[in-house]
C-alpha cells in the first residue's frame, strides 16, 4: 500500500515533466525498435590516395575493425582515402539491394564490385563537410555476384576527428527501415531538440522580459545556448571559412550551457558566492578562447580535455545540489536532479563514444538528454506558476465568501435593528393606549361608578354617562384605526358622530376643513389628545352653551419657522360663566394640550359665545416628506412617454 | 319602487341587539322583518329559505365569521343589500366586509332613526361611509396596486376606481360631508352616495379571485 502510495505521489510530482517528456521518449523508442539488420560489415581496409583518385592497383591496404575513428592534425590539408570492404553473398539476390552507412562523416564516392552506385558529398578545397546523418544507397542486384563482393568508398578528410562506422548491406526494404530509424535518432531528434529549446527560449525569454526573475533568465539563456549548440550538428555542409565560426559557436554554446546548468545547480543548492560564478564562467570561456587564439589547432585538446571538464564542472554543481537535497533545506526539485543526472550520463556516454567506446549504440545521447534537462528546469517554474494561479483563485473565492458573510451579517444586523424598532414602536403604542385608558375611559368610568353608587343619578343620566364612555372609546379607536394616524379622517368621524346630536339639540354645525393637504405630518402621540380636545369642546358646546351654531375650522398656518395646525371651535352661546360645570372639562383640555406641547386658547364672552383654539406645531421633516413622495404610486411608463414626447 | 315594502333579515348572536334591531324594523311600516338568525347555521337556512332585500349581519357569530355569509349572499343574490353591524365601525371589519360584498355598515348603538335611514339609503342606491373607512378603502386600493419602488412600477390597471370615484373617497377621507362633496364636485349628495355604493361593488368584484389572496396577505382578511 505505502509503496504504491509513494509511487503515486512521485508520479504526481513528476506529472508535468512526464507529460512534457513523454512524446519525446516515445519517438526515441519507436525509432530504436526498427527491424533487425541484414549483414553488418565489421572490417575495413584503408589505403591513402590522391584526393578524388581511385586507389592504384598496387596500393597498400591496411585492415581496421569497424567502427573506425581517426583524427588528423588540424594543420593538415585535404587528403584522399579509399575504404574497401568485403561481403559474401550465397546467391545473387532477386530484389533491390542497398548499402546503409550509419556514420560517414566525410561522405564519399561509393562503388560495388568496381561499379559506381552513388556519391555522398565530400569536403573539397572550398567547403567543409561533416555528416551527422546516415546514408542509404541502392544497389542494382545485377552488380552483385555470388560469393565475395567488394564495397569501395573513396573519400577525403582534413584536420579533425573522423569516423566511419555502421556499414550494413541487405535488401533495400530492410535497409530503408533501418535507415529511417537511424535518421530519426541522429538527425531528426536533433531538430526536435533544437526546436523545443527554441520554444523554451522564446517563452521564458518573453516571460523574463515581463517579469525579470533570475531563474527565468537562466532557463531562457540555457535554451538559447542549446539552440546554438544544436545548429552545429544540423549544419552539415558549409563554406570552409565558416568552419571556425561554427566550431567557436559550438564550443561557446557547450561551455555556456554547462556553465548555466552549473550555476543553476549551485543557486539551487544555496551557494551564491561570486567566486564560484567567476570560476564557472572562466572555465567555460577557456574552450572557445583557446580555439580562436590557436586558429583551431587546439581543437583536439579542447575536445579531449576541456569538454570532459565541462561535464566535471556540472557534476560538481550536481553534487552540491544532491547534498542540499539530502539535507532537505531549500531543496532543488527531484525532477531537475534526475534530469541532470541523465544529462551528465549522456555527456559521459557521448565523450566515450567520441573516444571509440560504444556503450549503447552510436547515437549521441545529449541530443535528447539536453532538451529533457530544459524541460525539467522549466517544470518547477510552470509548477510555481500553476500554484500561484491556484492561490489567486483560492484567495478570490475566500474574498467572495467573506464579502458574502459580511453581507449576511449586515442583513442580520439590519433585521435586528428593524425588529427592535418595531418592538419600540409597539411599546410606544401600548404606552399611548394605557395612558389614554387611564386619563379617559378609566377615570370616567370610575367617577361614573361613584355617582351611580351614591344613587345621585337618574337612569337617563346613566345612559348619558355610558354614551360618553362609548364616545371616548370610539375616539380612541378612530385614532388607532389608521396606522398612519389620519387626523383628518378621525376628525371627520368625530364630526359625523357629533353632527346628528348637535342637530337634534338644535345646533347647526359648520365644519371648515377645506384646503388641507391629504396628509398632515404629525406625531401619532398627538392625534388622540387633539381629538379629545375637539370632542370636549363640542360636548361643552352641546351641553352647556345653549348656542344655535357651532363652527369648527381646521387650518394649517405658516409661522416664520414652522407649520402650525390650528383648530378652532367657536359657538355663539352664552359663554362660560364662572363655576359652570364645564370647569373639569376645561382642565382636562388644558392638561392634554400641555402634554403634547400645544397651545390652548379659550376666549369666552358672556352672552356672545366661546372660542376654543388649539395651536399645534407640526414637525417639519424634509426627509420624511421625500420618503412619502417616493411611496406614492409612480407611473414610470407615463413618465417615459412624456419624456419621449419632449 | 321606493314605495315597496323592504324585506329584512337579521343575523345577530346577541339577543338584546337582535331584539332591538327586530323591533326597529317591525316598527317601521315601510319594512318587513322576514326572519332572524342567532348563528351561522340558522342564517344559512334562513338565506336559503327566504327572499329578502336587506341582510343585517354581525360579523362575530358563535359558529364562525359572518364574512363567508356575506360573500355567498352577495354572489348568489346580487340584488340584496348587505349591511354589517359593527361595534366601532373600525376599518378592519368594514373594509373586509366591503370586499366580501357588503354595501353598508351600521354601528350597534345607532338610533332607530339611523338604522331606518341607512336601510333606506342602501335601497335607494347609496351607501354610507365614514371618513376613516373611506381612508382605509383608499389605502386598500393603493396597497393592491402595490408599492412603487425603484425596481417595481405600481400597476395603475389594478386600480378599479375611476378618477371621480377616487376623488370622492379622498374628500370623504378628509372629513367632508356628502353635501360638501356634492358642492365641490357639482353633483347632488345622492349621487355621492351612489358613487360610494359603486365603489363598494367594484371593490367586492375586484377582490374576488386573485385579489382575495392579496388582501389576505395584507392582513385585511382574517381567515
Amino acid at each position: 500500500m505505502s509503496a504504491v502510495a509513494i509511487v503515486l505521489s512521485v508520479a504526481r510530482k513528476l506529472r508535468a515533466f512526464l507529460i512534457a517528456a513523454a512524446p519525446f521518449a516515445l519517438a526515441c523508442l519507436l525509432a530504436a525498435a526498427a527491424p533487425a539488420r541484414a549483414e553488418v560489415i565489421n572490417a575495413v581496409e584503408w589505403s591513402a590516395t590522391a584526393v578524388g583518385e581511385a586507389p592504384a592497383p598496387d596500393a597498400q591496404w591496411t585492415r581496421f575493425d569497424l567502427p573506425l575513428r581517426w583524427s588528423a592534425s588540424e594543420a593538415s590539408a585535404l587528403q584522399g582515402v579509399a575504404l574497401r570492404m568485403k561481403f559474401r553473398l550465397d546467391a545473387v539476390p532477386a530484389e533491390a539491394w542497398a548499402v546503409l552507412i550509419g556514420d560517414a562523416a566525410n561522405g564519399g564516392r561509393v562503388s560495388v564490385n568496381g561499379r559506381f552506385v552513388g556519391a555522398i558529398r565530400m569536403p573539397d578545397e572550398r567547403s567543409h563537410v561533416r555528416w551527422r546523418r546516415p546514408h542509404l544507397l541502392a544497389i542494382d542486384p545485377a552488380l552483385l555476384v555470388a560469393g565475395e563482393n567488394t564495397l569501395l568508398v573513396q573519400t577525403a578528410y582534413r584536420g579533425g576527428m573522423h569516423a566511419f562506422a555502421g556499414v550494413e548491406v541487405g535488401t533495400l526494404a530492410q535497409m530503408s527501415a533501418r535507415y529511417d530509424g537511424q535518421f530519426f535518432l541522429s538527425y531528426t531528434l536533433t531538430w526536435i531538440g533544437a526546436t523545443l529549446a527554441a520554444v523554451v527560449a522564446l517563452l521564458f525569454g518573453v516571460l523574463w522580459l515581463r517579469r525579470p526573475e533570475p531563474l527565468l533568465a537562466l532557463l531562457a539563456v540555457a535554451a538559447a545556448l542549446w539552440v546554438v549548440r544544436s545548429s552545429y550538428f544540423l549544419i552539415e555542409t558549409m563554406p570552409l571559412g565558416l568552419r571556425l565560426w561554427l566550431r567557436l559557436a559550438y564550443y561557446a554554446a557547450s561551455g555556456g550551457f554547462a556553465a548555466v546548468m552549473t550555476m543553476a545547480l549551485l543557486r539551487l543548492s544555496g551557494r551564491r558566492e561570486r567566486r564560484d560564478l567567476w570560476l564557472v564562467l572562466g572555465y567555460a570561456a577557456i574552450g572557445p578562447l583557446l580555439l580562436a587564439v590557436t586558429a583551431q589547432h587546439a581543437a583536439p585538446f579542447i575536445e579531449q580535455l576541456w569538454m570532459p571538464g565541462l561535464v566535471v564542472m556540472a557534476a560538481i554543481g550536481f553534487g552540491y545540489a544532491v547534498r542540499q537535497r539530502l539535507r532537505r533545506r531549500e531543496a532543488p526539485p527531484l525532477v531537475l536532479l534526475a534530469a541532470m543526472a541523465l544529462a551528465l550520463a549522456a555527456a559521459v556516454h557521448d565523450f566515450l563514444l567520441s573516444r571509440g567506446v560504444t556503450l549503447f549504440g552510436s547515437t549521441l545521447a545529449l541530443h535528447w538528454a539536453g532538451p529533457l534537462l530544459l524541460i525539467a528546469l522549466a517544470t518547477p517554474l510552470v509548477d510555481r506558476f500553476v500554484r500561484i494561479l491556484r492561490e489567486a483563485e483560492t484567495a478570490r473565492a475566500e474574498l467572495e465568501t467573506r464579502v458574502r458573510e459580511r453581507e449576511q451579517l449586515l442583513k442580520r444586523n439590519f433585521e435586528r435593528l428593524r425588529e427592535s424598532e418595531r418592538l419600540q414602536a409597539t411599546a410606544q403604542e401600548r404606552q399611548r393606549i394605557m395612558q389614554d385608558m387611564h386619563d379617559g375611559l378609566g377615570s370616567q368610568l370610575l367617577s361614573s361608578l361613584m355617582l351611580v353608587e351614591r344613587g345621585a343619578v337618574t337612569q337617563e343620566q346613566v345612559a348619558q354617562i355610558l354614551r360618553e364612555c362609548i364616545d371616548d372609546m370610539r375616539l380612541a379607536i378612530d385614532a388607532l384605526a389608521t396606522e398612519d394616524a389620519g387626523l383628518l379622517s378621525a376628525l371627520g368621524n368625530l364630526r359625523f358622530r357629533m353632527e346628528p346630536r348637535l342637530r337634534a339639540a338644535g345646533i347647526d354645525l359648520a365644519w371648515n376643513a377645506r384646503g388641507l393637504p391629504e396628509e398632515i405630518d404629525l406625531n401619532p402621540d398627538a392625534v388622540l389628545p387633539i381629538l379629545r380636545i375637539v370632542q370636549e369642546a363640542l360636548t361643552n358646546a352641546l351641553k352647556h352653551s345653549r348656542a344655535r351654531a357651532v363652527q369648527v375650522s381646521v387650518a394649517i398656518e405658516h409661522s416664520w419657522d414652522a407649520q402650525l395646525l390650528t383648530i378652532r371651535v367657536a359657538d355663539n352661546g352664552r359663554g362660560i360663566t364662572g363655576e359652570s360645570s364645564g370647569g373639569r372639562g376645561l382642565l382636562n383640555m388644558r392638561n392634554r394640550a400641555n402634554r403634547i406641547g400645544a397651545q390652548l386658547k379659550l376666549e369666552t364672552v358672556p352672552g356672545a359665545g366661546t372660542v376654543v383654539q388649539l395651536v399645534y406645531r407640526l414637525e417639519t421633516q424634509g426627509g420624511d416628506t421625500t420618503t412619502r413622495m417616493s411611496q406614492l404610486p409612480l407611473n414610470t411608463e407615463a413618465v417615459i412617454e412624456r419624456a419621449r414626447q419632449i | 319602487m321606493g314605495e315597496d315594502i323592504i324585506s329584512v333579515i337579521i343575523v345577530e348572536d346577541e339577543p338584546e341587539f337582535r331584539r332591538r334591531f327586530a323591533q326597529i324594523v317591525e316598527n317601521e311600516p315601510s319594512m318587513r322583518l322576514v326572519g332572524v338568525a342567532a348563528n351561522k347555521r340558522e342564517a344559512q337556512a334562513l338565506i336559503e329559505r327566504e327572499n329578502f332585500d336587506v341582510m343585517m349581519i354581525d360579523l362575530g357569530l358563535p359558529d364562525g365569521s359572518g364574512i363567508d355569509l356575506i360573500r355567498s349572499v352577495s354572489q348568489k343574490k346580487p340584488d340584496v343589500d348587505i349591511m354589517v353591524v359593527t361595534v366601532f365601525g373600525d376599518e378592519q371589519h368594514v373594509v373586509s366586509s366591503i370586499e366580501a360584498g357588503a354595501t353598508g355598515y351600521i354601528l350597534k348603538d345607532s338610533t332607530p332613526a339611523d338604522v331606518i335611514s341607512c336601510i333606506r339609503l342602501l335601497r335607494a342606491g347609496g351607501s354610507p361611509v365614514s371618513p376613516v373607512v373611506a381612508r382605509s378603502v383608499l389605502r386598500a386600493i393603493r396597497n393592491r396596486m402595490g408599492p412603487s419602488t425603484p425596481t417595481r412600477v405600481a400597476n395603475p390597471e389594478s386600480n378599479p376606481l375611476s378618477a371621480r370615484e377616487t376623488e370622492i373617497l379622498q374628500l370623504l377621507a378628509k372629513g367632508m360631508s356628502f353635501n360638501e362633496i356634492g358642492e365641490i364636485l357639482g353633483i347632488s349628495p345622492h349621487t355621492v352616495t351612489a358613487h360610494i355604493k359603486k365603489i363598494y361593488r367594484k371593490l367586492a368584484v375586484h377582490s374576488r379571485g386573485e385579489a382575495v389572496y392579496e388582501a389576505t396577505q395584507m392582513g385585511l382578511l382574517k381567515n
